[in-house]
């Protein structure tokens, strides 16, 4: 954290390129020392509001969370050390393992869904024509404002029964209702919401693609292959370490949706997520634990899962990226 | 040490006090910010009490109005008011509860009674009472008990509603069924048949999963959905309640519960999806403003042609254990349970008022309300109402688990006996906590 600040560029060591009292006169290393230390102390302090925050309202919450995932914890009653009993009984509730699978569900289906879009319209966008600022733009919005629960209102609106969605399908004879009342079609419409949402994982790729060398295109072109193949032997590879990055931050996002699935599974009064729990995604169950039936304890131990799980997957993650993304030579 | 880095250190030190200063600032802002959550007392001896309570928007407009009349009354005391839906409300009230800053005084049902008291955030009345602060006099029916446990007084009922079956009154009547006071459960899966033949509507919405109304089917063969500490039925009792009602809905007496979640907020009822619905009288009011039929009432079907296992339910008024203001807390119960003009603002929309001197200066003139009351008043006579089963500590979770997977189990993603499973240990754990 400190070493951030000391190495402040403008004070550190630095030959002072105009001298302003006399002749330049190296100092000493016990004043440097003694300098370094008086700024060190002002730059902590100036970071002690930061550094406040982050150990009441972050690193504070974290610990006592992990202390209570071993309590039985009710909120209003001290909490009482229960062990291992939390996760034992988060295993052997079908409730649980049907959030997780739902999660698991979501995020195999709406990552890859939702990047190949964002990769998709990239390419599109990466070619120059007229406009493009405004599509740019106009792509990238929803993910601007998609997290917010207006959003999520509005796409419930849409297809809640006898709205959008179910007036298009009857037009086409398809009589399913709205889709936020059917437990098995609520989860697809949040599969839509996110990948509606695959503005900004659109950007890096964007970003991505004009670093690939025409030179490459040209080469390719000269030895006679096709779009698709320059696209696979060449597009791909390049941007491999933009993909990477795009899949790794997409998985994790996917595995921490709760606003979406709370609020179109139904939110504000009855059901908490969704009919018969057709969107119980894993922080909506662990919302649930925790403040609608007072449980902290058992909520935190399911915080604590969960990261878990998360860090797991993206130590796979990280671990299969030898095996496809490459980097140019040194840039290692 | 040198003389020369005097002069450095000086403005090394103004930086460090600076932003000393910065931070110093900041978590001021930070104490203040805490600090106005708790306050309530002012000089002049205003007193300011928060009252947060469930409900909607139109709830609120006549709250707010029996508040200024409160105010104008007692011009001491400031009234704060906070409303969300039922659900959010007690997710709310929970986290205030235990950060050790809930309202003062508050909306409350039978519920929820054990469980805060328990919890130490119910205010015992009966003291309020004692020192002339709170009368507990010209309650109706015996509802002054309402809100008694082990003694204590830790609600005051404002409302009284029961259990009723509201019908759409065209439906029945072309279908030819004419539900009287004692008519059995036998007459109503006739009525039910009759209603799906004649109409092509479903006869009911879902009473599988209304937990108030299978109390009241317990309650009339000798049990009761709760006990003091638990459960008053076995899974036997309940198997034989969900497969009648898998049936009802595989065979189109009960409305398709797929229909009846895509429909939702909006009532099975009013949606016309079914002639029927279980649940509280008062009821009839919304459905009234959200369908387009003519709404009534009926009496709930019994065993034995008499006993329908009827209580008044109700909503009541609660106070925080350890507010400043336990007078100002009792005062405002005390007028908006007595005062008759808060009766002509509120008319039945939290129940029929409590006490004689509210009921009486509400005189409903719509048929709607006019036909709450004759119903309530039905009850009376027929002489049917019997006291509350008490609710344990853990009851509000046992009811949103009991609808949840009664819907589950209709829906056919699980099968009765998964269902009953899942109830018992969900309740079991719920209970126990």
């Amino acid at each position: 954290m400190g070493s951030a600040v000391t190495h402040a560029p403008a004070l550190e060591g630095r030959a002072d390129p105009e001298p302003r009292h006399g002749p330049v006169k190296s100092p000493r290393p016990a004043e440097l020392k003694r300098r370094r230390r008086r700024e060190n102390l002002a730059g902590y302090l100036f970071m002690s509001p930061w550094i406040a925050g982050f150990l009441l309202l972050t690193a504070g919450p974290m610990v006592a969370s992990l202390y209570f995932a071993f309590t039985d914890y009710n909120l209003f009653d001290a909490p009482r050390w229960i062990g291992l009993d939390n996760f034992s009984e988060m295993f052997g509730d079908p409730r649980w393992r049907h959030s997780v699978r739902i999660t698991l569900w979501y995020v195999v289906v709406g990552t890859p869904v939702k990047l190949i879009a964002a990769l998709g319209v990239a390419l599109l966008l990466a070619q120059k024509r007229r406009g493009q600022a405004f599509y740019r733009a106009a792509f990238y919005a929803p993910s601007l404002i998609g997290a917010s629960v207006s959003v999520a209102i509005v796409w419930k609106a849409i297809f809640s029964d006898d709205a959008v969605v179910d007036r298009t399908q009857q037009l086409f004879g398809i009589d399913a209702g709205g889709w936020t009342g059917d437990p098995e079609l609520i989860i697809y419409s949040l599969v839509a919401l996110t990948v509606w949402q695959f503005g900004a994982p659109m950007v890096i790729f964007l970003a991505g693609l004009k670093q690939v060398p025409r030179e490459l295109y040209e080469a390719a072109d000269v030895d006679g292959a096709g779009k698709l193949r320059q696209f696979w032997n060449i597009t791909l590879p390049m941007i491999s370490p933009v993909l990477f990055f795009n899949v790794l931050l997409e998985t994790i996002h996917s595995f921490q949706i709760f606003s979406s699935a709370y609020i179109v599974g139904g939110g504000a009064g009855g059901n908490a997520c969704g009919p018969a729990d057709g969107t119980m995604v894993y922080t909506c169950y662990l919302y649930v634990q925790g403040f609608e039936n007072s449980r902290m304890g058992l909520a935190s131990a399911m915080a604590w899962m969960l990261l878990v799980a998360v860090a797991l997957v993206t130590a796979v993650l990280f671990w299969s990226q030898k095996r496809w993304v490459h980097y140019e030579e040194g840039g290692r | 040490m040198q003389q020369g880095g005097n002069a450095e250190r000086q403005a090394g030190r103004r930086t460090i006090l600076k932003a000393a200063g910065a931070s110093l600032a900041v978590a001021g802002l930070g104490a203040t910010a805490t600090a106005c959550g708790g306050g309530s007392g002012s000089g002049d001896g205003t007193v300011t009490i928060r009252y947060s309570w469930w409900g909607a928007e139109d709830r609120a407009e006549r709250i707010n109005k029996t508040i200024a009349l409160f105010e104008k009354k007692y011009p001491k005391i400031k009234v704060k008011t906070d409303f969300q839906p039922y659900t959010d409300f007690w997710k709310k009230f929970n986290t205030q509860a235990s950060g050790g800053n809930p309202p003062d005084v508050f909306q409350n049902a039978i519920g929820f009674l054990r469980k805060y008291d328990a919890k130490n955030v119910l205010l015992d009345l009966s003291g309020q009472v004692d020192a002339g602060n709170l009368s507990m006099d010209g309650f109706r029916a015996g509802l002054e008990k309402f809100g008694e446990i082990d003694g204590k007084l830790l609600g005051v009922p404002v409302g009284s509603n029961s259990m009723a079956l509201v019908i759409d009154k065209p439906v029945y009547t072309r279908a030819g069924v004419k539900p009287e006071q004692g008519w059995t459960w036998d007459d109503f899966d006739e009525a039910m048949t009759k209603i799906r033949d004649r109409t092509g509507r479903a006869g009911d919405s879902g009473m599988y999963g209304v937990m108030y109304l299978y109390d009241l089917y317990l309650r009339q063969n000798g049990k009761a959905f709760f006990t003091e500490d638990g459960l008053g039925f076995t899974e036997a009792d309940l198997t034989t309640w969900w497969t009648k009602a898998e049936k009802g809905v595989k065979s189109g007496l009960f409305a398709d519960a797929k229909k009846v979640a895509q429909i939702k907020p909006k009532s099975a009822l009013s949606a016309e999806l079914a002639g029927s619905e279980f649940t509280w009288d008062n009821f009839t009011v919304r459905y009234t403003s959200e369908g387009k039929s003519e709404y009534g009432l009926a009496p709930i079907p019994t065993t034995d042609g008499k006993r329908t296992g009827q209580y008044l339910g109700s909503l009541m008024l609660s106070g925080y254990k350890r507010t400043e203001h336990p007078k100002e807390v009792a005062q405002f119960i005390d007028f908006m349970v007595h005062d008759p003009e808060v009766a002509k603002i509120m008319g039945y929309d939290r129940g029929v008022p409590t006490t004689q001197a509210q009921y009486d200066a509400y005189r409903p003139t719509d048929p709607v309300n006019k036909a709450i009351a004759a119903y309530e008043e039905s009850l009376v006579e027929a002489g049917v109402l019997e006291q509350i089963t008490p609710h344990p500590n853990g009851a509000d979770i046992c009811e949103a688990a009991f609808l949840r997977i009664a819907e589950e189990m209709a829906l056919g993603s699980r099968s009765v006996e998964e269902a009953v499973e899942q109830f018992f240990t969900e309740s079991k754990t719920a209970l126990a906590g």
